[in-house]
């Protein structure tokens, strides 16, 4: 294993994951949040206009750097191969509770481990429920669930969501008056610009070619023990967090007092559960999507799609957590979610004769 | 004849079920609760019936409401006439002192929560600007046991040099009911230059619109204070006190109690916000406050 | 994708609405002297309507600030009691009311405004805000959380202390900052 190169690519790739999402926060994006998909696209598209909650509003180079440094790299090593085609719909509605599920946590499966390793042991529950949902997962695919097929074919439109990002990088260095900017809150909390987008573009090129994603990562143990590279990324993007955190003085161990944490741990554990279920799903983790869709997968670019409209309602409708705990739309959302897959899963399920 | 038969033996089932219903009512126990009054005896009883009903029906026993006057109240209390008590606090600390009282739940009422405060108050506009001014004037105090209408502003007094006894013109306790409302109304219409005037009440009288915030300066106030507190006797049973204290302790803005025939809110018909959980040793600042002013149970004759 | 006379009409679309759009682009770029492109700056406004609410807020609250600087707590407790009454929901007023209650020798019961102010609006925490408290939060929570922790530890069946020690974790979590 450890002759590989892929081993060593995804050894540097999490060891760049967890050294910078620490120094991103110490460069000026929110607490705990150097790096976090979800909550990027959540202040994204409130930025696009798409939701009015003034502290969460910009437009974050992080996100456009980590899909457009997969479509450079795919570019670049002749791996760009627009495809998909397949449950367009389902993806859509895929992306939409997946980012439900991160905002009830408050955070992405990267910002989760960014947390813990910063000794914010709330994150413990969500850890056990991401695991509980990959676990999920796998046992539907093994009965034959089938929510969505793979992406295949020369399916056209892989292009959309590259040139898509293209036009978001436009719009960030062009600053548009109908892109909106946090003065205050969160939104108001960035690293600076070209820091922050060279760092996703790093980022994204490395994960496009290594495949780097957390849920696979879990995943690929589950299903191949100690020996995958997957599970040793996991560990050494833990560890250069952790260090990070403890070097640059913001490592806190404790249940409270946790910048952007909640203390309903059947929520944290629920949240991450759905997310880590409907990323076995379809093939990766919110991060893993944005890469995918950078190769040219037009189905992760729905999914994608999917998370911005996702992001949007979380905080135009009161789903997203706070640290004063998880409201009752958050709830419903979450178990609403539970049910949209597991019909899913009884709906589009081969069934052996 | 058989039809005839079977309609005796179900009459006979349904009065039996009724006796048993009866009787098994009749088998919950009677426990007093005295209720020290507050501005009368109407006003506490109207206040706290709905939330001895509520306390009936969560504990399971059958309580009884006892109103009984301030200065009686630790004469009735030595000699059993009830179990529980609703005081003020330097009556709590009298019955805890002197007969092994203890602590259920604090009262949440205004801005302090089961605190509250005492102050020293002048009309707007009369001249009278701080507490030095009070000197040679006229004053009116609330009950003698009254922490915040008495005890509280008596201490501000002492601390600040000033003798109630012998530096003021005279000073007076308003006779009857309603005496915190008799004695801020006195202020504002001229029958007394000062008075010693519960913060609660002032919160109170302004919400209702009966005195505007501006009518009034605050010569002095006294650090807030735990004010009405639920106790029970000692030797009570441990499960039945418990009981009541988890009954008070889980109140909340919905839940209802009967009186007279209707349904009503337990807080909002007692005019409070809930109950708090606080230790004996929060009303130590009451024990230090009555022994400065020479009150029970520390008086010294 | 050059074969016959369709591909060719599309090319020729293609590159004609490219190059309108770059000169639309252009002349208006030249032309905007300023002004906005959709007629109103959607930010602009969301400033100014932000600072008009934080000017009427300190009009409004202003009598209370005086008193409360002059030193006469309970009258400004009153007032404030008043503009409660009159605009419930409104952050402002729990803010102020912490601040006054701190003043007053109960931390307890300003710890719980605070709570309430912050749920409502996090803007009194943010540094960046005109409306920030967060120096004033924070040096309740840094002097009472011991203390909080202290008498929870030794008072572990008392809810009043557990639920006082749950807000004040929430205010930690609050100022310890994170994305909400």
């Amino acid at each position: 294993m450890t002759r590989s190169i892929e081993f060593w690519m995804t050894m540097a790739t999490a060891l760049l994951l967890g050294t910078v999402g620490v120094l991103l926060s110490v460069w000026g994006n929110p607490e705990n949040s150097g790096i976090c998909v979800s909550c990027f696209i959540e202040n994204s598209a409130g930025a696009l206009g798409l939701h009015d909650n003034g502290n969460m509003q910009y437009l974050r180079p992080e996100l456009i750097g980590f899909l457009l440094g997969s479509t450079a790299s795919a570019l670049a090593f002749r791996d760009f191969r627009s495809r998909g085609g397949s449950a367009p719909l389902s993806r859509l509605f895929l992306g939409i509770f997946l980012i439900f599920g991160c905002a009830v946590f408050i955070g992405c499966p990267i910002k989760l481990f960014l947390r813990l390793s910063a000794g914010d042991l709330t994150a413990v529950a969500g850890v056990a429920g991401l695991l509980g949902g990959v676990w999920l997962g796998l046992r539907g695919l093994a009965n034959g669930v089938e929510l969505v097929k793979p992406s295949q074919g020369n399916a056209s439109g892989g292009h959309l969501i590259p040139v898509l990002f293209v036009v978001l990088l436009i719009f960030l260095f062009m600053r548009p008056e109908f892109l909106l900017f946090s003065v205050k809150g969160g939104g108001a909390q960035y690293a600076p610009l070209s820091v922050a987008l060279a760092a996703g573009v790093a980022l994204g090129a490395l994960a496009q070619r290594t495949r780097f994603c957390i849920t696979g990562s879990i995943r690929n143990t589950f299903l191949m023990g100690l020996r995958t590279p997957a599970l040793w990324g996991l560990l050494v993007f833990v560890v250069a967090a952790a260090v990070s955190s403890m070097v640059s003085g913001r490592f806190n161990l404790s249940l409270y007092g946790q910048p952007g944490a909640h203390l309903e741990h059947v929520w944290s554990f629920l949240g991450m559960g759905l997310v880590g279920w409907i990323s076995v799903l379809i093939g990766g983790c919110p991060f893993r999507q944005l890469i995918k869709a950078g190769e040219g997968d037009a189905d992760a670019g729905l999914v994608v799609i999917g998370m911005f409209i996702g992001g949007a309602l979380s905080q135009s409708w009161g789903i997203a957590a706070t640290a004063a705990g998880v409201s009752l739309y958050g709830k419903v959302a979450i178990l609403l979610g539970f049910a949209f897959v597991a019909c899913g899963s009884l709906l589009y399920r081969e069934r052996s004769r | 004849m058989n039809y005839f038969r079977i309609l005796n033996t179900a009459f006979a089932l349904l009065m039996l079920l009724m006796v048993a219903g009866c009787s098994s009512e009749a088998k919950r126990p009677v426990v007093k609760i005295g209720y020290m009054l507050c501005n009368s005896e109407e006003e506490t009883m109207q206040r706290f019936k709905p939330l001895t009903s509520y306390l009936s029906d969560k504990v399971g026993v059958d309580f009884v409401m006892v109103p009984v006057d301030t200065n009686d109240f630790e004469k009735r209390f030595k000699n059993g006439e009830f179990t529980f008590a609703h005081t003020n606090s330097i009556l709590y600390v009298i019955l805890r002192e002197n007969h092994g009282a203890e602590l259920l739940a604090s009262e949440k009422r205004g801005k302090f929560g089961s605190r509250t405060a005492g102050a020293i108050i002048a009309r707007k506009g009369s001249g009278i600007e701080r507490l030095d001014d009070i000197k040679g004037k006229r004053m009116a105090f609330g009950p003698m046991l009254a922490p915040t209408g008495y005890m509280a502003e008596y201490d501000l007094m002492l601390a600040a040099g000033i003798n109630p006894e012998n530096d003021l013109a005279h000073y007076t306790i308003p006779s009857g009911s309603f005496k915190h409302e008799k004695l801020i109304y006195g202020v504002l219409y001229g029958k007394y230059d000062v008075a010693a005037a519960p913060i609660l009440d002032i919160e109170n009288m302004t919400r209702d619109g009966k005195i505007a915030a501006d009518d009034f300066v605050i010569l002095a106030q006294s650090v807030p204070i735990p004010y009405c507190t639920f106790a029970s006797a000692k030797g009570t049973d441990p499960t039945l006190v418990k009981k009541v204290k988890d009954a008070l302790m889980n109140l909340k803005p919905g839940d209802t109690g009967e009186a007279d025939g209707e349904v009503l809110k337990v807080l909002k018909a007692a005019w409070i916000d809930g109950y708090e959980d606080l230790l004996d040793s929060d009303y130590d600042v009451i024990r230090e406050m009555a022994k400065r002013v020479n009150m029970p149970p520390y008086q010294k004759y | 994708m050059f074969r016959d006379f369709f591909d060719k009409s599309c090319w020729g679309l293609l590159a004609v609405a490219l190059t309108a759009l770059l000169a639309v682009l252009l002349v208006d770029a030249a032309n905007r002297d300023g002004k906005s492109a959709r007629g109103s700056n959607k930010a602009m406004e969301r400033e100014m309507a932000y600072h008009a609410r934080v000017e009427l807020i300190n009009k409004l609250y202003g009598p209370v600030e005086v008193l409360r600087t002059a030193g006469r707590n309970q009258e400004a407790l009153l007032k404030l009691d008043e503009l409660n009454r009159r605009y419930p929901g409104e952050a402002h007023g729990h803010i102020l009311q912490g601040l006054i209650l701190q003043d007053m020798g109960a931390p307890d019961e300003a710890i719980a405004s605070f709570v309430e102010g912050i749920k409502l609006n996090g803007d009194y925490v943010d540094d960046k805000s005109p409306l920030s408290r967060r120096r004033e939060i924070q040096g309740l929570v840094d002097i009472r959380s011991k203390d909080v922790s202290a008498r929870v530890a030794a008072n572990p069946d008392n809810r009043t202390l557990a639920g006082l020690l749950q807000k004040t974790n929430y205010l930690k979590s609050r100022l310890a900052g994170g994305c909400e």
